[in-house]
């Protein structure tokens, strides 16, 4: 509802900046897209299996770093330690994926 | 700093951030959710490691609904953009616009949770219990984790909701909406892992 | 908003149970990681005890296995953390001139949820199927269901997880604190190491946390809701517990021993007048370690049958540890070098700290090379390696910081020449404890055994072992009747009762006034107050003109939280037995646990805490008395 009056807000002299529901609509039908291609990629099935699986996984990934920078504001100034943070947070996890695909057996 | 000489509409333009007291929080909360990454990463790769024990059970590529799934990406999806449109109320200071949105996305909220709830139902008639396998086990306590989070938002959302239509909007209550909302966002990112490594790759056979 | 008076202020037990000061918080972890230091200390000189001679039968084997246990879970998460967490609360607001925390509700609720978890913990000694006894490592699948029958490892289970929550959000609070609480000029590289070790420390704890908080909460499910994540037969894998535990378990080690080097640095700076030698070099290492840390859990799996790849990648990640902690320890002897060094208590122990954590960090390389570790594993070698590090490091960490800062805290000096006499007796004991251990080790004596038979030529050795454990425990008492005797006496600490402090915390009254800094002072330069005093200045140029200063008010939601959670952990351990009134009804007392938490979260979230506000005429008259 809020995108049709953009123009007529941004008249509003409560408003400093440029943020417009634009770039977020456009977000969400990239992610929308995103989800649809993996979706898709297994639907299809007959494919290589790990074709699929970095296709699907690219797409995840690709989606997590759109909603990031642009819904949670990751991209925007005076975020370091949030970046660092969460990027410590995902380089921590990543080792455990790690040890938990090659270093667990029965 | 007194939270009262702010009389509404005077707000700045991030009212989050115009307290210490509001950048702390919001920086100590993306701290948190650094913490809640390797949570998140370590039950992923508890579930990778156990994903193929499934002994009597059924397979995941029987048993996972594609079609359910992609229904409850969907609302989770778009529930994290209505979460966005409420942050976008809170920096124009339209209180209503913020409290409408913030329904919305408790609403979608609510939505994810039912499927979810009917889907674990479904899941344990088809022989498919917490107990069965380490498969199970795994899974149920992945995806359980990130439901409760789900449900554990919903609450503090609608929390916020209450506190919103009683003290109006203020350099006290923004930063509550502002972190509420970086948490629905996570829970959204966490669910785009969980649908491809789990659902989508327990498809591919 | 003058009329912020109107806050409650409690006093004596209501105080100590609302307060949301730091300063007050650090005394009740020091209290709290002090009891458990003792009960911990009881259980290893029990252990000692049952070893002093072959084929002894002090206590029973059932008995020793959940000494054993409980001796190391206590030390490590119920002692050696929260004094950690003492020493952090009491000083590093203060070496960064910040008022406060940057949530000192947050802060306390840390602290009951680690009380609370300890406690739960502890409680399972009074129960008819004991403590955990599964090691403290809770190895599956003997920490299972199927081998651990009693309510043990529930304990465990789930009085870590509580104190491990208090834990990772004592740690949140910490970062947020020394990133956004720093006085004006305080800059990232001015910050004292102590300061800058705790930074890691919490970053450690925010990252490794987790890990632990899900493996326990899989092995809580494994117990109580017959999951299946590390049981075997029904296609879970015990591999899988070993690497998440360690995964927490080795950023753990360095959680602990990061805050000591920073805590080494202080004093022997200090007592060198001198600047600490190569500070930025110092940061790097620590951040380096803090690093490292994580990606070497695998070398306590070395045995395990990893494969030599990843073997030989883990062997050689935790040898670049060596690297930066030799950094370390060359810049503390390049500090003392050329100094004039007064060997106060504190100083004593950090003195000794050097050489000691030397002879800890060569035995970890040695253990770190995989074929040789096929030799050492699970013998007494690695119980001297871990207790060199962890006692002659940490330990003697915290001894010299408490030396240290007590006037800080308390505003009275401990005994000097008792505090000698306690160093000595307890640094002796310590090496004739340990030392002693690596040959036991090499000659062949399995580290968990209950006893070992005669003619083995471990005799003697476990003979002065035991010599050297009561040894320290003579220490430790001293140094309690150390604390008793000095609160007898007077308050009258200066506020730079060393005479050399080079930080923050000296510019400030022994003990300080609740907001700590009447005016934010203005930092100029590394080593703040030294700087002001080498520039003939009595004290920090203040940053701001005395104005009112706000408080946050004091709450008992935080205790009501942990008790929440204390009581959850009973009705989830219970569940099964406790069949009176009606089937399951831990699962009922579990809810109702939860509602107390849940329900003062949601208490908490609704009324705000406006807090109050001390006025400039009130400091005025603080400042008098003090």
């Amino acid at each position: 509802m809020a995108s049709n009056h953009s123009t007529a807000e941004d008249q509003r002299p409560v408003r400093h900046n440029s943020e417009g529901p634009k770039k977020h609509i456009i977000a969400f039908i990239f992610s929308i897209l995103l989800t649809l291609v993996a979706f898709a990629a297994v639907a299809a099935g007959e494919i290589n299996k790990s074709f699929i699986y970095i296709i699907i996984m690219g797409c995840a990934m690709l989606q997590v770093f759109v909603q990031m920078a642009f819904w949670m504001h990751m991209k925007d100034r005076g975020h370091l330690f949030a970046t660092v943070g969460i990027l410590m947070g995902v380089f921590i996890a990543f080792t455990c994926i790690i040890m938990a695909e090659y270093w667990v057996w029965w | 700093m007194s939270t009262h000489s702010h009389a509404e509409g005077h707000l700045p333009h991030e009212p989050e951030k115009a307290t210490l007291e509001g950048r702390n929080k919001v920086l100590g909360f993306w701290l948190f959710l650094g913490g809640e990454t390797v949570l998140f990463g370590t039950l992923f790769s508890a579930f990778l490691a156990l994903r193929h024990q499934v002994l009597d059970g059924p397979q995941p590529s029987e048993l996972f609904k594609l079609s359910l799934v992609a229904a409850a990406t969907a609302i989770l999806l778009t529930s994290s953009l209505t979460s966005v449109f409420a942050i976008q109320a809170l920096h124009n200071h339209n209180v209503k616009a913020l409290i409408n949105w913030l329904i919305v996305t408790v609403v979608l909220g609510l939505g994810f949770l039912g499927l979810e709830i009917y889907e674990f139902y479904h899941y344990v008639h088809e022989g498919h219990g917490f107990t069965t396998s380490a498969f199970s086990s795994s899974f149920y306590t992945l995806v359980g984790f990130h439901g409760a989070h789900v449900a554990f938002g919903i609450f503090w959302i609608s929390s916020i909701i209450g506190q919103l239509m009683k003290k109006g909007l203020t350099v006290v209550t923004a930063p509550k909406v502002y972190v509420a909302g970086m948490y629905w966002h996570f829970i959204d990112v966490v669910w785009v892992f969980i649908f491809t490594v789990v659902y989508l790759m327990g498809k591919v056979v | 908003m003058a009329q912020g008076h109107a806050v409650k202020r409690y006093s004596g037990l209501m105080d100590w149970l609302t307060t949301v000061d730091h300063k007050k918080i650090g005394i009740l972890y020091l209290i709290a990681g002090g009891f458990f230091f003792l009960v911990g200390g009881l259980e290893a000189l029990l252990i000692r005890i049952q070893l002093w001679k072959p084929l002894n039968d002090f206590v029973s084997a059932d008995t020793y296995n959940e000494l054993i246990t409980m001796h190391g879970t206590t030390m490590i998460f119920l002692a050696a953390m929260p004094m950690l967490f003492a020493l952090m609360n009491a000083v590093v607001p203060l070496q960064i001139g910040a008022r406060d925390v940057a949530f000192p509700f947050v802060n306390a609720l840390g602290f009951w949820t680690f009380f609370f978890g300890a406690v739960l913990l502890n409680v399972s000694w009074f129960t008819s199927t004991g403590a955990p006894a599964a090691g403290w490592t809770a190895y599956a699948p003997l920490s299972g269901p199927a081998f651990s029958t009693g309510h043990g490892m529930d304990y465990y289970v789930l009085g870590l997880q509580i104190a491990g929550i208090g834990t990772l959000i004592g740690g949140i609070n910490f970062l947020v604190t020394i990133i956004n609480m720093r006085a004006p000029g305080m800059t990232f590289m001015r910050m004292p190491l102590f300061t800058w070790t705790s930074f890691i420390t919490s970053a450690l704890i925010l990252f490794a946390f987790p890990a632990l908080a899900v493996g326990l909460a899989a092995l809580m499910f494994d117990r109580v809701f017959d999951a299946n994540f590390f049981d075997p037969n029904n296609g879970g894998n015990a591999v899988l517990w070993e690497h998440i535990f360690w995964i927490f378990g080795h950023p753990e080690v360095y959680i602990l021993i990061l805050p000591a080097f920073g805590v080494i640095s202080e004093v022997i700076s200090t007592f060198s007048r001198k600047r600490l030698f190569g500070y930025s070099s110092m940061v790097f290492a620590t951040i380096l370690i803090g690093f490292l840390g994580f990606m070497v859990w695998a070398h306590h799996m070395f045995t395990t049958g990893l494969g030599p790849v990843a073997n030989a990648l883990f062997s050689i990640a935790t040898m670049l540890i060596a690297v930066p902690t030799g950094i370390k320890i060359f810049n503390w002897i390049f500090t003392m070098w050329g100094g004039s060094i007064k060997f106060t208590s504190a100083n004593l122990y950090a003195v000794g700290f050097i050489p000691t954590f030397v002879m800890g960090g060569v035995t970890g390389v040695m253990l770190a090379a995989a074929p040789a570790d096929f030799q050492y594993h699970d013998t007494y070698f690695v119980v001297a390696h871990f207790h060199y590090v962890i006692v002659g490091g940490l330990i003697l960490g915290i001894f010299s910081g408490l030396h240290y800062w007590w006037p800080k805290m308390f505003g009275r000096i401990l005994n000097e020449t008792l505090g000698k006499w306690t160093f000595w007796i307890f640094y002796i004991g310590f090496h004739l404890t340990f030392f002693i251990q690596h040959f036991l080790g090499l000659l062949g004596m399995p580290r968990r055994i209950w006893t070992y038979l005669d003619g083995l030529g471990f005799n003697e050795m476990n003979l002065i072992s035991t010599i050297g454990a009561i040894m320290m425990g003579i220490g430790t008492i001293m140094f309690i009747l150390n604390v008793v005797i000095t609160n007898a006496k007077p308050q009258n600490a200066a506020d730079d009762p060393w005479e050399d402090g080079r930080t923050l915390e000296w510019t400030i009254p022994s003990p300080p006034p609740e907001y700590n800094f009447k005016q934010t002072p203005l930092v100029r330069g590394y080593d703040a107050y030294w700087k002001e005093k080498m520039d003939g200045h009595k004290g920090m140029t203040p940053a701001e003109p005395i104005g009112s200063i706000h408080m946050p008010s004091p709450s008992i939601l935080p205790f009501t939280m942990s008790l929440g959670l204390f009581i959850t952990g009973f009705g989830l351990m219970y569940s099964r037995d406790w069949t009176f009134i009606t089937e399951h009804i831990g699962f009922y007392v579990a809810g109702l646990g939860l509602l107390i938490t849940f329900g003062s979260m949601f208490l908490r979230s609704v009324y705000d805490d406006h807090g109050f506000h001390i006025e400039p005429e009130e400091l005025e008259d603080k400042g008098v008395k003090a």
